[in-house]
Order: C-alpha cells, then structure tokens, then sequence
C-alpha cells in the first residue's frame, strides 16, 4: 500500500504575504526548533522563495538580540 | 535616494532624557547630510535574547529616513564612537518591504526607484499617491 501524503503548502504563499517582517519574533519562531536552530522547508513546507526571505528574517533578529543563536537546555 | 531604517540597541541603564539626546543627535546627522526622517520609533526597553557586553536588557530605537548611501556609513562610524551602543542595524528597504508598505497605503510617497518593482501593486489600488506620480514621469 503506498502512504499518500498530502502535499504541504507554502504558508506564506497561501495567505499571500509578501513581505516577512524580522520583528514579528513570534512569528519567526513557529519556523525555527526550540534549540534555535532554522527549520528545513522540507518539514515546513515553505517555498524556495519565503525560505530565502525568511531564513533573511530570522539571522536579522538574531542580530538584535530579537531572537536566540542558541538555547541550550543541558544545563 | 533610498529608504534606509536604522535600528539601535541603547543601554537600559539610561535616562530618557539621554535618550532623547541620542535620538537628536542621530537626526541631527541626517539632516545635515540631506536626509529626510520619515518615523522615529522608540520601542521601549525589551529582555534581550542572550546578553550583550553583560547586559540582560536594552532599549531599543528605530529611525526610518531616507537619503543618499553616504548616510548609513556615517551613522556606523558614530555607533562605533558611541560606548552606550550595545548594537545596531541598518538596512535598504528591499523591493519587497516597499511593496508591502504601499499595500498597506500607510506612506502615500513612494521612491521614484520603486516604481519598476511596485508597478502590479499599483495597478491594484490606483487611489495611492503613487499613481499621480508615475502618470507625471
């Protein structure tokens, strides 16, 4: 039997945003791990063309203290 | 002439009155060197997202302006000289933001460099300033 996925959509391109904004940090965090780390569009399902805006987006915020390089849980 | 925003990360531990002296100084800067400021922004003092010269906490000022590209470089080099900086951001508004921004029909002037990138945009909502302008070039 083969497993019929459902295709995953771009979420930006189904609510026609334009333009990602790098001070929406809530946001941005839907689209990163708890670690920090940027989610592949493979799991997202962002297209090629959001992702490069809004990988953009989210090392802007890192830069303003916006949001973390890193969160570590070990300690 | 481009739109530049210029984002800057002030120590917490001042007055607001030290703060508005940095906000005059700024403004100052660019309006010598022919810039016109569009919107100063003062967030307000926020929690950093991991510490900066051992500081937990910042406040943060945006200044929108648009001028020449001499502007940010002279910006960066007073950051620089500037002890009460922990961090700043300068960039061009790409052709994205300004479609986004004309969309929202919040800034009825639109760059004359914009134009190209905005014309669909523009087509859509004919009651923007932007289409007086276009029709006059």
């Amino acid at each position: 039997m083969i497993k019929i996925r459902k295709k995953r959509v771009c979420q930006f391109c189904e609510q026609n945003i334009d333009f990602i904004d790098f001070k929406d940090d809530r946001m941005l965090r839907r689209f990163m791990t708890e670690q920090g780390k940027i989610l592949p569009k493979h799991t997202t399902g962002t297209c090629a063309k959001h992702q490069r805006q809004l990988s953009n987006a989210i090392k802007k915020a890192r830069h303003l203290a916006i949001l973390p390089f890193v969160t570590d849980f070990s300690r | 002439m481009a739109i530049y925003e210029s984002i800057v990360i002030l120590d917490s531990l001042l007055t607001p009155k030290d703060i508005d002296n940095v906000v005059d100084r700024l403004s100052v800067i660019i309006q010598e060197r022919g810039g016109v400021i569009r919107k100063i922004d003062k967030w307000g003092k926020k929690r950093l997202a991991y510490e900066i010269e051992k500081k937990q906490y910042g406040f943060y000022i945006s200044i929108e302006f648009e001028g020449d590209g001499n502007i940010p470089h002279v910006l960066e080099s007073d950051y620089n000289y500037s002890d009460n900086v922990l961090r700043y951001l300068t960039y061009r508004f790409d052709k994205y933001k300004i479609r986004a921004m004309q969309n929202a029909a919040e800034q009825a002037k639109a760059p004359a460099a914009a134009v190209p990138a905005a014309e669909a945009v523009v087509a859509l909502k004919p009651e923007t300033n932007a289409v007086t302008q276009e029709s006059q070039e």
